[in-house]
């Protein structure tokens, strides 16, 4: 509204100051809101081993080329079978690293003899894409030492995590960035 | 009704652990008008509400346990090799102290960018920090967590009591608005990775008709709007995911979006920042704070001569023509009946964008994982299991088989939000079209050329182009210019 | 601006309508390449091998309860044909129709179970034996036999109680009163006995009418029959996911005999009970994956006590029923033979 050549300059500052000053107000006031709940420290994306249900999407969901979630092996719960159902196919040909015997799609994991008749199952993270063959095999038919993770070399720990949107069983939790896995252990 | 505290304490002693309905329903805590949820809820970290004191109680409450924690069933024994069993890798992740250089870079940068225009109104400072916000922000954070992004972890704290938000990203959000507050959209020049890139690419700028410019203006507020409302109720981060500019930081992403951040970037080879101001929703919070700005930028130090130079200069079309004298009475009158009709009309629009909010809530809450989970139960869950390998659809149907009664619950729950949030959203939209079609109306006296403060995102090229302001830095000599002693002459 | 009555060539249209016509072929193959991501030719199924062929299954079901004891591990008949389940607070003891009969209370969980034919119950708790009466009142609790003991089978005959630990992977001989009197099935190059292998909890052992002890042997997928001194008399088993062997990476989880020698064997992973003859060739199926949907999708969970959590248990009693325990879903079937 037009006025006077003078009165509008000043209403309108005092105006100003004062959505200013209501517009500081409402940010202090979101930083107490939010600091009384707060407790600082960052927290990161990681999947509870417990609810996941190896259904794939993290290789396929991740906004990273190669997803960030890989498979880990709890080497204190793992059996040591020779004939290991995470590693060969349910019907297996013969024990051997023959590509048809094997489940990962990529050989990410890898089979050493330890001692009669005990073998060593360790994954390449280079290699693994997360589909998570391996972890559904071992937990169907064997204890359960292979389980995905969120690696946090890798993660970007994205605001919003992609997976966590379309995990079907909802294993996906905010961690804080001190302690960022939930590991299977012997103890539990 | 059981205290906070004893929440915390149950929540955090029973992290990771599976329970039935049946015992969460007998001992787990209860908050009034708060659906029994059976598993801890996305978004929310542990343990991270707690005070200090609680949270020590808790970290001894949970050593004491450990000592009884139950052990697994033994590897076997390597007695001929005694192989040693390797231990599984634990990367650590990004520092949380990491965080905090992110806050101080931030706050270093905007005091560098509002001393580089308001001080120094140097348009090659400028350009040079935001090629260092570009590089840090951008490319080396990847984007994340940026300002644009943070105003739905505010969004979501605000609307979910459980929810915590970072420390630094609340910094992210509150910074730039606070210094927008004082100085201007000092963050958008220089600050803002999104913005350096799409000004890194500007050649040829394109004045857009002025009636385009107002209208694609009311996207931001209508994208603040629907942010907040997805982020408030849990549902999804609409501008993380709708960013075309994190996949290029990131170098990679869906293809919808690399398109989509492609096009734009074509785009903003014509027309100056598009996203800037016509999408980016914590643009809408930076323009309402710079509209009250304390300090604006002044393009010319001493006289305004009308050249138009800046208003030419302007890439974002953020120059407003002075106005000079009140206009004459018949049309100070149509403009008096104008804004007198459209302060009427202006409820009515906010009654009816209400109105179409709430009805269009239902689909919208389709966006919720848990809506759309309990919507397929609803219609599929009595259908019998299918064979074959399960899709992560099957595996999500089979959770919601196990107890439906809190999925059912919890959608309800969510649903009502969206019914409030989209009346609220709703009510939003109707009042920034009534609010621009008021704002269009106003009389606003101005004597010089000048930019609109919430409009301009303070890239001081306006100031590259002022002669007077060349004259002042001794770029140009007013020796030998009539027109300069000609305003000697008036002044 | 141009006019919008502007006539354009021919020639022009059909340029224009080609290129619209091909954008919008494009956006319309695009989702729906999307949606051919559902079908993952990929993924880890194992259809071909949880269907059971309907001929080779030989029993029926004739009554199904649920075990009104939290957490039940294994079963056992005793006397009279009552079921003995040890189970998270001690052993219950139900009769054929599941209703609970007796409980006996236990400070740990009970993993095993044995009934003697006086009626007394033999409970192998974690790392030791307690012995009941018939009432349920504590006769003994033996001395657990050593380090990283994991109790997970029992058998009782006459003088001699033979318990199997997982944890140290060796069946263990004792008396009646609980003196040891001897170690079976340990690795000995000597008397050719190749060793248990067990990478889970479930190794299982159960007395046969002849005397011979039958142990199963889950890491080799083999049974093994021992006599009471240790001698390895014979094995039986191949390891393939097909229905004449066992499954997995260890199976057979859980045994028993029926009266004429031949074998019951329970396997997890694929969750299946079978019949075996009395010298190790598959006969029939008492029930197949099927009829265990809950068992089979359970995986490696763990139900907080000790870890994990799956599998199946069968007892025989007097008649030739066989009664499964599915330690998923917490329930009992009752299985008859066909008629």
């Amino acid at each position: 509204m037009s006025g006077g050549s003078g009165i509008p300059v000043h209403r309108r500052q005092f105006l100003r100051d004062g959505a200013r000053a209501a517009a500081l107000a409402g940010l202090g006031g979101l930083l107490g809101l939010a600091a009384g709940r707060s407790a600082g420290a960052g927290t990161v994306w990681q999947i509870d081993p417990q609810k996941c249900v190896r259904c794939d999407n993290c290789a396929t969901h991740c906004v990273l080329e190669q997803s960030a979630v890989k498979c880990v092996h709890a080497y204190a719960i793992c059996g040591y079978c020779q004939l290991c159902t995470g590693f060969f196919e349910p019907a297996p040909n013969d024990l051997n690293t023959g590509a048809e015997n094997c489940l990962c799609p990529t050989s990410a994991i890898k089979r050493s003899f330890v001692e009669d008749p005990y073998y060593e199952y360790s994954i390449d993270e280079h290699l693994c894409i997360g589909c998570a063959k391996c972890v559904e095999g071992c937990n169907r038919f064997g204890n359960g030492s292979l389980f995905l993770q969120v690696r946090h070399d890798r993660c970007l720990n994205c605001n919003e995590c992609a997976i966590s949107k379309v995990c079907p069983s909802d294993a996906f939790r905010r961690l804080p960035a001190g302690h960022p896995y939930l590991l299977k252990t012997m103890s539990h | 009704m059981r205290r906070a505290s004893e929440i915390l304490i149950w929540r955090s002693q029973n992290q990771g652990q599976e329970m039935d309905t049946a015992e969460y329903a007998e001992k787990g805590p209860r908050r009034p008008g708060f659906p029994r949820i059976a598993r801890i809820p996305r978004f929310r970290p542990s343990g991270l509400r707690t005070s200090f004191g609680l949270r020590i109680a808790v970290l001894l409450l949970l050593l004491c346990l450990s000592a009884f924690a139950e052990q697994r069933f033994p590897p076997p024994d390597f007695v001929e090799t005694s192989h040693q069993l390797p231990a599984t890798a634990a990367p650590a992740a990004r520092g949380v102290y990491y965080q905090y250089l992110d806050v101080a870079v931030l706050g270093a940068a905007l005091g560098a960018a509002t001393w580089l225009v308001a001080g120094r109104r140097s348009r090659r400072g400028v350009v040079a920090l935001s090629m260092f916000s570009l590089a840090y922000f951008g490319f080396y954070r990847k984007g994340c967590v940026c300002a644009i992004g943070s105003l739905q972890n505010v969004a979501q704290a605000l609307g979910d009591s459980g929810y915590a938000v970072p420390v630094g990203v609340l910094a992210f959000f509150v910074l730039p608005l606070a210094f927008a507050l004082f100085a201007g959209r000092t963050f958008c020049a220089a600050v803002c990775p999104h913005g350096a890139l799409q000004d890194l690419v500007l050649l040829k700028p394109v004045k857009l008709p002025s009636w385009l410019d107002h209208g694609l203006g009311l996207l931001p507020f209508v994208y603040l709007g629907a942010g907040v409302l997805f982020a408030a109720t849990g549902s999804a981060f609409l501008i993380c995911e709708y960013d075309p500019f994190i996949p290029v930081f990131r170098m990679s992403g869906r293809a919808l979006m690399v398109l989509a951040g492609a096009g734009l970037l074509v785009l903003a080879v014509f027309v100056g920042r598009p996203y800037c101001r016509f999408l980016c929703p914590y643009g809408a919070l930076l323009k309402l704070a710079g509209s009250v700005a304390k300090w604006r930028l002044r393009v010319t130090p001493s006289l305004c001569t009308q050249c138009r130079l800046c208003e030419a200069s302007c890439p974002f079309g953020a120059m407003r023509q002075p106005e000079s004298g009140k206009p004459g009475p018949t049309l100070l009158a149509a403009g008096r009946r104008r804004l007198v009709w459209l302060l009427i009309v202006l409820p009515l629009l906010v009654g009816a964008g209400g109105w179409l909010g709430g009805r269009f809530s239902a689909p919208a809450s389709l966006l919720n994982q848990d809506v759309s989970l309990a919507e397929r139960f609803v219609r599929e869950g009595d259908t019998p299991p299918k064979t074959g390998a399960p899709t992560s659809g099957d595996l999500a149907l089979e959770r919601a088989r196990q107890n439906p009664k809190d999925l059912l619950a919890e959608a309800a729950a969510i649903k009502h939000k969206f019914r409030l949030g989209g009346w609220l959203f709703g009510a939003w939209v109707g009042l920034v079209i009534g609010a621009k079609l008021i704002s269009l109306s106003v009389f606003r006296q101005r004597t010089d050329y000048e930019p609109d403060r919430g409009a301009c995102l303070s890239c001081a090229r306006c100031l590259e182009y002022c002669p007077y302001e060349l004259t002042r830095r001794g770029v140009i000599s007013n020796r030998s210019d009539p027109a300069y002693h000609r305003t000697l002459q008036v002044t | 601006m141009k006019s919008r009555n502007q006539t354009i060539t021919r020639r022009v249209f059909l340029r224009r309508s080609a290129s619209g016509a091909g954008w919008l072929a494009l956006a319309g193959v695009w989702p729906g390449g999307a949606a051919q991501r559902n079908a993952n030719p990929f993924a880890y199924d194992l259809e071909r091998v949880s269907k059971t062929d309907p001929k080779l299954v030989r029993y029926e079901q004739a009554g199904r309860f649920a075990c009104p004891a939290r957490g039940p591990r294994r079963l056992a008949l005793g006397p009279g044909d009552r079921l003995y389940v040890a189970a998270r607070n001690g052993v219950s003891v139900l009769d054929r129709e599941g209703k609970r009969l007796d409980h006996i209370a236990m400070a740990a969980p009970a993993r095993c179970v044995a009934v003697a034919a006086d009626g007394s119950v033999y409970a192998g708790l974690r790392d030791h034996v307690e012995v009941f009466d018939p009432k349920g009142g504590r006769l003994a609790a033996w001395e657990s036999p050593g380090k990283k003991v994991w109790l997970t089978g029992l058998a009782v005959a006459g003088k001699d109680v033979f318990v199997a630990d997982a944890g140290n992977r060796v069946v263990l001989h004792y008396d009646v009163s609980g003196k040891l009197a001897g170690r079976i099935g340990e690795k000995n190059k000597e008397r050719n006995i190749p060793g248990l292998i067990v990478p889970s909890p479930y190794l299982d052992v159960k007395m046969g009418r002849d005397g011979l002890l039958r142990v199963n042997n889950p890491g080799r997928h083999l049974v093994e029959v021992y006599t009471a001194n240790g001698d390895l008399e014979s094995s039986w088993g191949k390891a393939t996911a097909a229905i004449e062997g066992f499954c997995g990476c260890c199976n057979p989880v859980g045994l028993a005999l029926l009266a004429d020698g031949r074998y019951v064997t329970c396997e997890k992973g694929l969750p299946r009970v079978k019949v075996y003859s009395a010298e190790g060739v598959f006969e029939s199926v008492v029930a197949g994956p099927e009829s265990f949907p809950e068992n089979a999708r359970a995986g490696a969970q763990y139900d907080g006590s000790d870890g994990l959590l799956g599998g199946l248990d069968a007892a025989v009693d007097s008649q030739g029923r066989v009664y499964v325990l599915d330690l998923v879903a917490g329930d009992v079937r009752v299985m008859r033979a066909k008629a």
